[in-house]
């Protein structure tokens, strides 16, 4: 039968599949070579091989294994190096000699993506392959109808979504599970500028399309255009803007000891002995302002420290061992800690200032109000900008912890719901990076392992993955891998994903914007994407970087130009004092 | 170390030899034979004003020589004798690029005649069995030499005869090679066929059977590219030959100013000390210098058998000349069957094409025809697996003992390997 034949029996082709090459003398189960026709593939090509596999029955089918290209090598035996060489010394244009330009040899490796026994049927499903291809054999490029048809086989009831086109065939669409998203997390890892923000627009874009509730935390604002314009393109859409509120549950005073700890003076024994006596005795109320609450502790702490300068013991039950000293150092603490805190709450202010025409409400509480937080068709973001990292991990813990529990314990009050933790570095740092202290990390931890269950997904966004916690990593069941330069984060990539290869990991400098590997449950085979630009959901208030222009526009404020005018004659002042001894 | 002590006495010699003076008056002797000869010999060549500058600008020189349509000959042979069978290949490729051209039309590889069978087999042969008197099989070599010269002149004749429209043709090897080795009268004759196809300009005369023979097909062929309208030239690299020095010397002697005792002497003088033209012009020929051609005679019709005196007479004549095209390699030597007509023009496309193979000097279209036309080793070992298997297989069928012992001692790659055979097995002796 002749290589035509065999691959046109056994399907019905949407298009004629082309010869591009053929299968040299070794192959492997994994992956096999072919001599490939002049510029008819190029790397990262999806390609099919006819092939023969026994079945359990003794039998022998005819099946096509599908692979994809992940190296060309291009060989010319009849340009000798030493010509090259008289080439480059003499500024000689190889098309003006005798030197031959037709004779380039092409060898392609190709990694085995797994095998279809038919084209033709409803479904298309690709199946490990168990047996290694027929060397020999004819290698076809597939044509793009019939290409699309092998990706998004079985997507059906998986509600796909739509994210971009293979880098490879632009004519290809890439479909992903919204399904398996949603419920088994995913992992986005680029370096800055590699297009996480492109992709994290183009998922929320698709997920809001099917009134999915979405959580952002958002500590950079990068997500801010969503808001600007999605209440446009989704006027049906509840897009709310939230601001942290930093409070804690009832019985949670840990979380306000560990925040106080890690933001206040090193303490001694005996003045923690005192910071938890004045916990212990002083009542929080679920949703009240940290700040206001440690205000209260300090008020505390200074009037126990003047009743016992005045020998008073009066409100010292449990503390009366304690010195005004020690009790001194504690408000000093306190006081340090409601300094950092009003800062960071300022500072966010100031930055939700610089966007007059976005409303920023303060988030909700969690704990009775978590329906504010998520509703169906609810786009729910946090901005965080301003806030440290341990503020920031302890309110996404507080907020997700709460949310969690309500999907936990009872289904009714909010519905599934699907996260996405920006700069997630910060929220679950690696063992190495010292992670002691950071609520979120046992928070992220457990929804990575139980979220599925209850409905809770993750999609955990970072430039710098070999920072991150490696058991949350290792629970996220998809990937997508952007551009990444350093040699940590690639080899982070290496040692987490499964199935991963050198020749993979190769690519992965060289990725353009918004281009990457989407790999994982989301996707029947993993795929290099350029992922689809949303270009009317980015934040004009955010674009790129001008600060050349800003230089060149820049305007001296009349403070500035004054401060220097006094500066200039206080310098005159200086270099005239006599009286100031050498 | 067991080498070293089985050799002690010899080995502490040879390296207290080595270290101190080796071998100090042969080597000084030769260094100073060298050098006088060198300088005799550089004296006669700039007096017969042999020596010439070639110009080589390699941007260019390129941009200039774009438009010259050329073609590069070579051959490539496959044999292997087994006293079962002898099967050969051979073919002779041309590479032909005009470099102002695009796609397709720049660059060609062409196989312009080939050729596949058995020199054992009557019916698929390249010689008449029929007029073979001896059948001796010693001759394998000879045919197989006789027909690469054929093929490989036969390209060059089909360009020709096609009326071809190149700026130079060129084939690596010599133009005309001393066909005396030939003039047996054993050796045998080329099929009618096998003529009619390499040689069409030729008008066989079926009543002369000695038409056929290679010694005349060469030399029509000969004769026939010598009319050719574009100049041919034979190119050949490394060479050992002393062709040109002693023309020289032979000139001088016809000139009066050297005796002929003193020819004699320096020729012997030259095959003593093992002097070529390679080495000999090496040390006397700058960078881009050449040799002009001079005519030289490359067939000695004494040293032929009787028959064959007159047609070796009858040989063009043979333009030799150097081309030094480095600083580190020997001149290669280029012949042509007429004197060229633009010489510095046409050694200097020959520089300019060495130039293109910096290190090896040798014009790089050559060494690229040469690697298209070479019949690769693995093609050569997997098709002689071939042949020894079905030659064990013929032999097993047959179940004799010894004609399979005789299939097994043609595997076993001769006496030695057959002698230390594993004894296993239970094919007797």
């Amino acid at each position: 039968m002749s290589k035509e034949n065999i691959i046109g029996k056994m399907t019905k082709l949407s298009s004629p599949w082309i010869d591009i090459g053929t299968i040299l003398g070794q192959t492997s189960i994994n992956e096999y070579m072919f001599y490939l026709k002049k510029f008819k593939a190029k790397k990262g090509d999806i390609v099919a091989a006819e092939s023969k596999l026994p079945t359990g029955e003794g039998k022998v089918i005819d099946v096509i294994v599908w692979g994809r290209i992940m190296e060309i090598v291009s060989t010319n035996d009849f340009l000798p190096n030493e010509a090259t060489k008289e080439l480059t010394e003499e500024n000689i244009s190889i098309q003006d000699t005798i030197l031959p330009l037709t004779k380039n040899d092409s060898i392609c490796t190709v990694k085995n993506l797994g095998y279809t026994e038919n084209l033709a049927g409803k479904k298309m499903e690709l199946i490990p392959l168990n047996y290694p291809v027929s060397p020999g054999g004819a290698v076809k490029y597939p044509s793009s109808q019939d290409l699309s048809k092998l990706l998004n086989a079985d997507m059906k009831g998986k509600n796909p979504i739509f994210i971009g086109n293979l880098v490879a065939r632009k004519d290809v669409d890439v479909y992903v599970s919204a399904d398996n998203m949603v419920s088994r997390h995913v992992l986005v890892i680029g370096m800055t500028g590699a297009g996480k923000s492109v992709w994290v627009r183009r998922a929320v874009r698709e997920l809001m399309e099917k009134q999915y509730p979405i959580l952002i935390f958002d500590p950079h604002g990068d997500n801010l255009g969503i808001v600007q314009k999605a209440k446009k393109l989704f006027p049906e859409h509840e897009i709310k803007l939230f601001y942290p509120k930093i409070s804690a549950p009832k019985n949670n005073k840990e979380v306000i000891f560990t925040l106080i700890e890690r933001l206040g003076n090193k303490l001694t024994e005996p003045q923690y002995e005192f910071l938890n006596w004045l916990l212990m005795n002083i009542e929080y109320e679920t949703g009240t302002s940290l700040i206001d609450y440690i205000k209260i502790l300090i008020q505390r702490s200074n009037s126990a420290a003047e009743n016992k300068r005045n020998k008073s013991s009066n409100g010292l039950r449990g503390a009366s061992h304690t010195g005004a000293s020690t009790m001194g150092v504690v408000s000093r603490s306190l006081r340090k800690v409601e300094k950092k805190l009003t800062e960071m709450e300022q500072s966010n202010k100031s930055n939700m200032d610089k966007f007059p025409h976005l409303k920023f409400e303060e988030l909700p509480d969690p704990y009775s109000q978590p329906e504010k937080i998520i509703a169906k068709s609810q786009v729910s973001i946090l901005y965080l900008k301003g806030y440290e990292s341990l503020p920031s991990s302890t309110i996404v813990s507080i907020l997700l912890e709460s949310l969690f529990n309500h999907r936990s314990v009872s289904s009714n009050v909010i519905p599934p719901f699907f996260t996405v933790l920006e700069e997630a570095q910060n929220f679950i740092p690696s063992k190495s990076e010292g992670q002691d202290g950071y609520p979120s990390v046992s928070t992220i931890k457990k929804i990575a392992t139980e979220g599925r269950k209850f409905g809770v997904g993750l999609m955990l966004v970072s430039q710098r993955p070999y920072r991150l916690d490696e058991t949350v990593c290792s629970q996220m069941n998809s990937y997508i891998i952007l551009r990444l330069k350093n040699e940590r984060d690639q080899n982070f990539v290496k040692k987490t994903m499964e199935n991963w290869d050198n020749e993979e990991a190769k690519q992965l400098p060289n990725f353009a914007n918004g281009q990457g590997i989407v790999s994982g449950q989301i996707t029947n085979i993993p795929l290099t994407v350029q992922i689809k630009f949303d270009d009317d959901l980015t934040n004009d208030d955010i674009g790129d970087e001008d600060f050349i222009n800003d230089v060149k526009n820049w305007k001296e404020t009349y403070i500035s130009k004054s401060k220097k005018l006094l500066s200039g004659k206080f310098d005159k002042i200086f270099k005239s004092d006599q009286r100031r001894p050498n | 170390m067991s080498s070293i002590n089985t050799n002690s006495s010899l080995f502490k010699e040879f390296i207290q030899n080595a270290v101190t003076s080796p071998s100090p008056k042969v080597q000084k002797n030769f260094m100073e034979v060298m050098g006088s000869i060198v300088q005799i010999f550089k004296k006669i060549c700039e007096d017969e004003k042999l020596i010439i500058d070639l110009e080589y600008k390699g941007k260019d020189y390129w941009k200039k020589a774009k438009d010259f349509k050329s073609c590069f000959v070579d051959g490539g042979v496959y044999s292997n004798f087994l006293s079962s069978s002898a099967p050969f290949a051979i073919r002779a490729k041309s590479f032909i690029i005009k470099p102002n051209e695009f796609g397709k039309n720049r660059e060609k590889f062409e196989d312009t005649v080939g050729y596949f069978g058995d020199l054992y087999d009557p019916n698929n042969n390249i010689y008449d069995l029929s007029e073979d008197p001896y059948e001796d099989n010693q001759l394998l070599t000879k045919k197989k030499d006789a027909a690469r010269i054929t093929f490989e002149m036969a390209a060059v004749v089909k360009h020709v005869f096609n009326k071809q429209n190149f700026k130079y043709c060129f084939l690596h090897g010599p133009l005309q090679t001393p066909i005396m080795p030939f003039s047996g009268p054993e050796f045998p004759l080329f099929k009618k066929n096998v003529v009619k196809t390499l040689v069409p300009f030729f008008k066989l005369n079926d009543e002369n059977d000695l038409d056929r023979h290679f010694i005349n097909i060469y030399l029509n062929s000969n004769k026939y590219i010598q009319k050719a309208k574009f100049p041919i030239y034979g190119i050949v690299e490394r060479t050992g030959s002393t062709i040109y020095l002693r023309n020289i010397l032979i000139r001088a002697v016809k000139k009066g100013v050297l005796a002929e005792h003193d020819y004699d002497k320096t020729v012997s003088l030259i095959k003593r000390y093992k002097i070529n033209d390679g080495n000999l012009f090496e040390l006397i020929l700058k960078n881009s210098q050449a040799l002009k051609p001079i005519e030289v005679e490359k067939q000695i019709p004494s040293k032929a058998w009787g028959d064959w005196q007159n047609a070796m007479d009858s040989f063009p004549k043979v333009f030799v000349g150097y081309v030094k095209t480095n600083k580190n390699q020997s001149p290669i030597r280029i012949e042509s069957l007429n004197y060229p007509k633009k010489l510095i023009e046409d050694y200097e496309y020959i520089l300019a094409c060495s130039k293109l193979l910096p290190s090896y000097g040798f014009p790089v279209g050559l060494d690229i025809v040469d690697k298209a036309a070479r019949i690769p080793s693995w093609l050569g070992r997997t098709a002689k697996g071939y042949y020894l298997k079905y030659y064990l297989k013929i032999a097993l069928d047959g179940n004799d003992k010894n004609t399979i012992t005789s299939a097994l001692k043609s595997i076993s790659h001769g006496g030695r390997s057959w002698q230390k055979r594993p004894k296993a097995g239970k094919v007797s002796k």
